[in-house]
């Protein structure tokens, strides 16, 4: 196992090292504390869905992380129970009409602010930078109030448009965009091209990979979202995924019910981070690499 | 091509290009209206929003009369305020002692690692993917008193008796902390290993000429390249830890006896609980002047680390 080692490209521990008897022993430490780090990362997820197996008398009586019987019918009689069909896809509008607004709105300006650089653009930018840092949980209170001025309330559409004002998705696209040749930007003029040419013809298309990882970030997060939906949406009819879990914070639900309604929740963005794990990781790294 | 290009096609470029340049102005500012709009909606207007709601008195949303400083001074005088005041230290105490240092370790670790490295990139990054209010309720379990949570379980198997976790007020805020590591800190760990999978092979080649063993190079070379990228993501975490809600709401409500309170919770009590916006306002206004603070400091930090010439090396 320590061959591979010898054309280790990073990290201290270099291929020269892993000679000595000390080395091999730290390499074999270090990988079993990964695997327990790996472990403590994974498990409270895996033991939701084990203990979901249990009946509410199992759960109480039977102290074990394992259930004693694995009976898949539990999943569906509790979904019917609790309706979460209705959940998921109240869910979904929000979910869809959200990562719409995401790409849309916030590529758009990103194309102002990275190619077009109109006059004047700098001072758009400085704002859009200082909204990335003035986390928008701070003007909920006022934001709530202006969206029952308008009487937007119990509708998604504020929450959907929401979604197109996010300086962290302005940000990747703008850094993706700046990646380009401006040779590109350059050639498309000196045909003659317009800018909308130059956006639907050229940026658009080159822009896939960009264009996915947002996506997939706007998916996730519109999912997880919870505080805005909650107060536009409780009450309405209209509840999502995560207003009905937050129900159960103090309702009589049974123990196990709300272990299956945890589970129901995280069963979206596991499947979208099996599908897309490089993007996602990928895409964590460079929201951060800022400016 | 361009050899050939006569005269008048190259005046007609000529035309055209700063026809794109005149269009380029206009329909630049087209394009970026519409998300501007939606940004002066949703983040920059409830900005000086709440400014304005927090002075006067309001008959639910409706705004009833000025009373200028008033509300904060309401606020400074409620025992509530005083709590999670205190206890937003306390968070931020604790975030430093487990949130900052255990991704770094990670990072650090998962780097010497050659086997199953893939898996444990995607291991440690699986809880960000998990919603905030999914999360808080597996802790809850997790942290369940008496003998059906489950870290009990996992203790009774090791001969140690039940404990009451987040009843206990000292234990509360470290453990919430805990919850809120368990969900970023991989997310974070990813960000230093690309900080420390940028560092050239050569400097641990010199130190080891030099007589550099394991840990001094972990000392010397690895700790200095990831300095810079620690100290943003330091103010960063700052600003999350500002923001704690769903965790004190959910797994404690605030409790015991206020113990785990914290100001966004305040704010939530105010706001939605008992429909006092202006309130909610204040209390925002005064969270939101701290982070403009530590949001100048982190600018500052970023604008340093580009001067120093490193760029994007992070």
């Amino acid at each position: 196992m320590f061959e591979k080692y010898e054309t280790k490209k990073e990290g201290v521990i270099r291929g020269y090292d892993v000679h000595s008897f000390y080395v091999k022993c730290l390499i074999i430490v270090i990988l079993i504390i990964c695997i327990l780090m790996a472990a403590a990362c994974l498990f409270p997820a895996l033991w939701v869905f084990l203990a979901s197996f249990k009946d509410i008398k199992e759960f109480k009586t039977n102290v074990t992380i394992f259930p004693s019987h694995f009976d898949f019918k539990v999943f569906l009689k509790t979904w019917n129970e609790l309706k979460f069909l209705n959940y998921y896809l109240n869910s979904l509008i929000l979910v869809a009409g959200s990562t719409v607004c995401a790409v849309i709105f916030n590529g758009l300006i990103a194309y102002g602010l990275g190619v077009l650089k109109p006059k004047g653009y700098k001072a758009v930018q400085g704002l859009v930078m200082w909204s990335l840092l003035i986390p928008a949980t701070t003007s909920m209170v006022a934001l709530f109030v202006n969206i029952n001025r308008v009487g937007l309330n119990r509708s998604f559409v504020p929450l959907w448009l929401a979604y197109g004002a996010n300086a962290f998705f302005v940000v990747l696209f703008k850094q993706f965009f700046e990646s380009m040749p401006s040779d590109l930007f350059e050639a498309a003029k000196l045909d003659g091209c317009g800018v909308l040419h130059v956006f639907f013809l050229i940026l658009l298309p080159l822009s896939k990979p960009i264009i996915m990882v947002v996506t997939i970030f706007a998916i996730n997060a519109s999912w997880s979202d919870f505080l805005l939906p909650y107060l536009v949406l409780n009450g309405s009819g209209k509840e999502t995924v995560m207003i009905t879990l937050f129900k159960f914070r103090n309702a009589n639900t049974p123990f196990v019910d709300v272990l299956r309604a945890v589970f129901y929740s995280i069963i979206p963005p596991a499947i979208l981070f099996m599908l897309f794990q490089k993007q996602i990781t990928g895409g964590a790294v460079m929201g951060a690499i800022k400016e | 091509m361009l050899n050939l290009e006569t005269g008048l096609e190259r005046s007609v470029r000529t035309v055209r290009k700063q026809n794109f340049f005149k269009q380029k102005d206009t329909v630049g500012w087209l394009v970026m209206l519409p998300t501007l709009i939606l940004f002066a909606f949703f983040v920059w207007e409830p900005l000086l929003e709440s400014i304005r709601l927090s002075m006067y008195t309001a008959k639910g949303v409706r705004l009833q009369e000025f009373v200028g400083f008033d509300n904060y001074i309401a606020l400074f005088k409620h025992p509530d305020f005083l709590a999670a005041f205190k206890n937003t230290f306390t968070y931020i105490l604790w975030s430093l002692l487990l949130g900052f240092p255990i991704p770094i370790i990670m990072a650090v670790l998962i780097s010497e690692t050659v086997h199953l490295k893939g898996f444990f990139r995607i291991g440690v990054y699986f809880p960000n993917m998990v919603p905030g209010m999914a999360t808080v309720f597996i802790w809850r379990f997790f942290f369940t008193p008496g003998n059906t949570g489950v870290l009990n379980i996992l203790l009774s198997k090791l001969g140690i008796s039940n404990q009451i976790w987040l009843n206990d007020p000292k234990l509360t805020i470290p453990l919430i902390i805990l919850t809120m590591t368990w969900k970023n800190a991989g997310s974070t760990a990813l960000i230093y290993m690309a900080g420390i999978s940028n560092i050239s092979g050569d400097l641990y080649e010199a130190a080891t000429i030099d007589g550099a063993g394991i840990w001094q190079r972990i000392r010397y070379i690895v700790l200095p390249s990831i300095f810079s990228l620690g100290k943003t993501l330091l103010i960063l975490q700052v600003i999350a830890v500002f923001q704690v809600l769903y965790e004190p709401l959910v797994m404690t409500n605030g409790g015991p006896n206020n113990a785990s309170i914290s100001l966004m919770q305040l704010v939530y009590n105010y706001a939605f609980r008992d429909y006092k916006y202006p309130m909610g306002a204040a209390l925002s206004v005064l969270i939101c002047v701290v982070l403009v603070i530590l949001s100048g400091i982190y600018t500052k930090l970023t604008k340093e680390k580009s001067k120093g010439g490193r760029g994007r090396d992070v």
